[in-house]
């Protein structure tokens, strides 16, 4: 675990990740053992709903699924959303404002969950987590996003007489 | 008319006479059928510009926020595509269209894993897809009608080139020719009266 969390580089939220997940993945098996890296493989910010062994990190992915959810129902629901942990602050701007805010809190909470926890599994599973923060951040793209957009805006085809 | 064999008889007079008649009181409503279907044509072209206006306004409105969809976290084209585009038919300027209704689409359900900005791109991409789509019901629309205005200017020159001149030229040659048979008739006659007094007063 010191090896490992030692050997990995340093990680910046809106810079490019110095790591792969995949290569992430590839030192942690090497170097955990086999309990460890089943937790780290259970560990996912994009699986709100996965079972986490870690309480504090648990617990922010479940109040960040909450959350989501809380703000997906106000909306339906036409009512200001009202969400636990997630500060409404963060759901100002336009869709692209309110994810980097998101992405930014996230990272905070992460690096609250971290401190004083050098060298244990939770730093490692909470490094795990930044750097999917990190990647994620970084492929924000605004040529690539227009690209994407008109990828799927274009005329169907599929056309029926009523 | 070069070419054309007239029959010269009473007959053939008043066949072209009704033919005259008949193309006199059907090249107005051509006319006017041109007219509506030229106007009907530049609407719709002119909503397909306004359309379009409207695409243009909401991409650059989404612009600040369209780099999210790069998000490597999710692919957009697994929430949305086009199911069908429904529309009805109606009676546009005499032509039977197809008008634009809706767009049914296939929409993934969102779970509480999916970022937030999908619901937004979802949003938008349905907007901009409807109007998209409605843009090719339109397009379709000045496709019929177009053939239909070449179908009517087409008739609109016959009767102007064609009918009433020919039907006119027939009435007046045939007129003629009756006349000039009168005539010959009428001396042809006076000739044999003549001819029959003479005898008689030998």
């Amino acid at each position: 675990m010191v090896y490992l969390m030692t050997s990995l580089p340093s990680l910046s939220l809106g810079e490019a990740p110095p790591i792969t997940i995949d290569e992430f993945n590839d030192d942690a098996k090497r170097q955990l053992s086999s309990r460890h890296f089943k937790a780290l493989q259970s560990v996912d910010i994009q699986k709100l709903d996965a079972k986490v062994g870690v309480k504090s990190i648990s617990s922010l992915l479940n109040s960040i699924k909450e959350d989501l959810s809380e703000v997906r129902t106000a909306k339906a629901q036409n009512r200001q959303p009202k969400p636990e942990r997630m500060p409404n602050s963060l759901l100002r701007g336009n869709p692209m404002e309110r994810e980097r805010n998101i992405l930014q809190w996230q990272w905070e909470e992460l690096q609250d969950i971290e401190a004083g926890k050098t060298f244990t599994l939770t730093e490692v599973l909470v490094y795990k987590l930044k750097l999917q923060l990190v990647e994620r951040l970084y492929s924000f793209d605004e040529i690539k996003g227009a690209e994407v957009l008109a990828s799927v805006v274009n005329p169907g085809k599929n056309k029926e007489g009523k | 008319m070069a070419g054309i064999k007239i029959k010269y008889t009473k007959t053939e007079r008043a066949r072209q006479k009704k033919i005259l008649k008949v193309s006199e009181r059907m090249l107005p409503l051509f006319e006017a059928m041109e007219k509506s279907l030229m106007a009907t044509i530049n609407t719709i072209a002119e909503r397909i510009e306004q359309i379009r206006e409207e695409i243009e306004k909401n991409r650059k409105a989404a612009e600040p926020w369209t780099a999210v969809m790069s998000d490597s976290w999710v692919n957009i084209d697994e929430f949305i595509s086009v199911n069908k585009i429904v529309t009805k038919t109606i009676d546009v300027a005499g032509v039977r269209v197809q008008q634009f209704v809706k767009v049914d689409f296939n929409v993934m359900p969102i779970n509480d894993n999916t970022p937030l900005w999908v619901d937004d791109a979802i949003e938008l991409m349905q907007v901009q897809l409807q109007l998209l789509a409605e843009i090719e019901c339109l397009k379709e629309q000045i496709e019929l009608l177009e053939e239909e205005l070449l179908d009517v200017r087409a008739r609109v020159k016959l009767f102007e080139n064609r009918r009433i001149p020919n039907a006119k030229l027939a009435i007046r040659k045939i007129g003629q020719k009756l006349q000039d048979d009168e005539r010959l008739t009428i001396a042809t006659a006076k000739v044999v009266k003549t001819s029959k007094q003479k005898e008689g007063s030998l």
